[in-house]
Formats: structure tokens, sequence, C-alpha cells
């Protein structure tokens, strides 16, 4: 991956939740950790273009975020913390296949992409099962399926194991180990970042440190202690 | 989220959704065209005949029908206040029998073909630079989705509310009810713009 922020600033309501920041991040595995509120979550989001900068500029392969928006978001799949709200249309074969409908592709193509990407993630059974009635685990492959069949390169996850049970979130970890897409995690949960190949650590709107994740996570605790 | 979609594989499930719709908004026209009582009451008992061939179970029925027949007999009761015992005949006959045939269509039909033929239905307006065809049917398949939605939200705040001991209120009960809809709003249409579903050109 190639991201660039280039002095990026977020602000909310007047308010600075994101300080001007310059960083590249070219790593295949990335974590992100700090307490809520310290701008993690805008930072994601300003990749995948949900969040604009109020200032400065941020590229995704060299493609701008806001410039051109449709082709820096098609490199970047973003999966939200809650499933549910992920899963826009009840039959998840039905919802894994708008992605594909929104370009036009020929019906056949839709069917064989959607089968594939079900395949993939060992979900196939799951075809015509309505959201609802899903597992955690399940609904949390569900999405990884929607947004990776769209073909990014890139998978930003917020939160990917909240609220799952140890079943489940070893079920998700197994399968961010197995992506062959570049990945950006947002989590609390410390052990899933511990194999990451950087980690940054966010505290006020600012990267409080960035590096290997045993020394990051050092310090995550002394400032959450 | 639950949805008002039932599988199966019974004549209307198999039917085209397009002949579905067509023959919903052709049944329509003709319902509002007929006033004799007579004639409306047989367009309401072929009705019934058709939505008991999706032969569902009560349970069912009633999760699908609870909504409509309280709209109906809201309905019915403003037009017999108002207009009569007759108009309000007419009423009933005319809106129950469209009632069932428009549940039997949803039932029937998946919300990803209703978005696939209301698309299709919207693309003459797109070539005249109007709108865009698949926000329409985006639109309207995600109402058919948030319905069931905010039903069962509403639900969870009745409950929070009995488990609190409190009485639920009207007032009490639509003001969460608004505020989280919203939020998950919000993060229905993040989602959306993520996915690229609705692309900015």
């Amino acid at each position: 991956m190639d991201i660039r922020f280039n002095q990026a600033e977020a602000r909310y309501d007047g308010r600075i939740v994101l300080h001007p920041l310059t960083l590249s991040l070219s790593e295949r595995r990335v974590g992100i950790i700090g307490l809520n509120g310290s701008g993690k979550t805008t930072f994601a989001r300003m990749i995948n273009g949900l969040v604009s900068p109020t200032s400065g500029s941020v590229t995704v392969n060299g493609l701008d975020t806001v410039k051109d928006l449709d082709r820096s978001r098609a490199q970047t799949g973003f999966i939200f913390q809650n499933p549910q709200n992920q899963i826009i249309l009840p039959l998840l074969k039905d919802d894994i296949a708008l992605g594909l409908k929104a370009q036009r592709l020929p019906k056949a193509d839709v069917e064989s992409a959607v089968a594939a990407i079900l395949s993939r993630f060992g979900i196939s059974h799951l075809a015509d099962r309505r959201s609802h009635e899903l597992s955690g685990g399940e609904l949390q492959l569900a999405a990884f399926a929607s947004v990776l069949v769209g073909g990014p390169n890139i998978l930003i996850m917020d939160e990917p194991t909240n609220q799952l049970d140890l079943k489940n979130r070893n079920l998700v970890e197994r399968t961010i180990g197995e992506l062959t897409e570049d990945v950006i995690v947002i989590s609390h949960d410390l052990p899933l970042v511990m194999g990451v190949d950087r980690l940054l650590l966010f505290h006020e709107g600012r990267i409080a440190a960035d590096g290997r994740p045993d020394e990051v996570i050092a310090c995550y605790r002394e400032i959450a202690a | 989220m639950k949805t008002l979609y039932h599988d199966g594989d019974t004549a209307l499930h198999r039917l085209s959704p397009r002949v579905k719709l067509i023959g919903l908004a052709v049944t329509s026209v003709v319902l509002f065209w007929l006033h004799s009582p007579v004639a409306l009451g047989i367009a309401a008992f072929a009705s019934i005949i058709v939505f008991s061939t999706l032969k569902l179970k009560w349970s069912e029925i009633r999760r699908q029908l609870r909504p409509l027949v309280v709209t109906l007999g809201l309905v019915c009761l403003f037009t017999l206040a108002f207009n009569g015992s007759a108009d309000a005949l007419t009423v009933f006959l005319r809106l129950g029998s469209l009632m069932l045939l428009a549940a039997a269509v949803t039932a029937t039909t998946g919300i990803g073909d209703f978005i696939d033929e209301i698309t299709l239905a919207a693309m003459p307006l797109e070539r005249l630079g109007i709108l865009r065809a698949a926000d329409v049917g985006l639109a309207i398949g995600l109402v058919i989705r948030f319905v069931p939605e905010v039903v069962s939200r509403y639900k969870t705040i009745r409950e929070a509310h009995l488990a609190r001991g409190l009485r639920p209120r009207p007032l009490t009960v639509a003001v969460p009810l608004i505020i989280l809809t919203l939020r998950s709003a919000d993060e229905i249409a993040a989602a959306i713009d993520a996915r690229g579903i609705r692309r900015q050109k």
C-alpha cells in the first residue's frame, strides 16, 4: 500500500479531532490503537474518503481522496464496527451483489463474482440466509465478502473483533491473517495487533507512538494507566 | 434485521417480479375505478384467495398484516365518521384488497429483485438527466428494508421502559427511536459510500 497524509487535519464542529499529520504507510499490515476519542477512527475514515481533510491532503496509491474520490475509494474497503449496519440488504447474496450491480456489470458476471467471494470465505452455504440469522463471526465474514467483492487492495477494519465471543474472535483473527490484501486494523484487542508490521498509537488527535507492536503497546499501557 | 419476504416455491414466488409489480399497479388502478360494493367484494375475495396461496403460518400472517390492518381500521373509522357507512365499506373493500395483494407481492419478492426492477423502470428518467436510476432503486430498497428494522427498534425501546418499571409514552419512545434510527442511518449511509454503491460521478 502507499498511503500518504500530507499535513492532513480533521475538524468536527470547529474542534480539532486530528491535528495536522504528515505520514506515509507502505507496510502490508498496519495496526492502530488508542483510547476512545483519540482520533483513530477519523484517521481510518480519511483514508477511505468518508472524512475529508479540512486542510492538507490524503492520497491512496497516488490518488487524492477528495479530488479523485471514486477511484481512491475503489482501492480501499472499509469494515465498520457494527457489521449489522454494513449489510444493507437482508439476503447475503443480494447484499454482496449490490456493489457490483452499481458498476453495471452483466448479471452472469455479478453471480459468478458473488459465488467466488462466498467460496473464498467458506460461507457459500450462507448465500440465501438473512443477515439477522447469522452469528457474529458469520456476520463479520459476510461483511468482509461484501467489501472485498469490489476488489480493493487495502482493507481497513474498525474494531473487527468487537462484541465477538472467543470462538468467533478466533475465526475472524484467522481470516484476517489469511487475507491477501493489505490490512489496516483499528482495535482495542491487543493480541490482534501484536502481529502487524507497524503499529500506530493515537492520543488526543496525534500520533503518540509509531513502530514495532511491543514498543507501541508498552507506550499505550503507560498512557492508559 | 427482519424482512417481510418469505422463502417459498409458490406460483407467486415463481412469477417474475416485473409481472407482479405491473400487475399490482394495474390492479390498483382498476380497484380505484370500481365503485360497486359487489364488484369490490369479489375483488376482496379474490385477494384473499391470492394471499392464501402463500401458505403462511398464522404468526407470519399476523406479522405481515398487523400494521396494515391497523392503518386500514383507522382510515375506515375516519371515513365512517365523516362520509357514512357506504363510503366506509367501499374504502374497506378497496384498500383491504390492495393491502392483501401488496403484502402478497412483498412476501414473495426479494428486495434485490425489487431494486433491480425499480432501477430498470427509472432508466428513462436517467436518460433524460432527471435522476440516477440506481439511486431510486436503492432508496426504495432501503425503505423496504428499514420498516421492520424500525419496528424492531421500537419494541426494544418499549421493553427497556417496561424493564425499568416505566410506562411507555409516545414522547419517551419517539425521541430515542428517532435518535437511534438517525444514528444507524448515518452509519448505513457511510457503508453505502465506503462500498462504492453510490458513486460520486
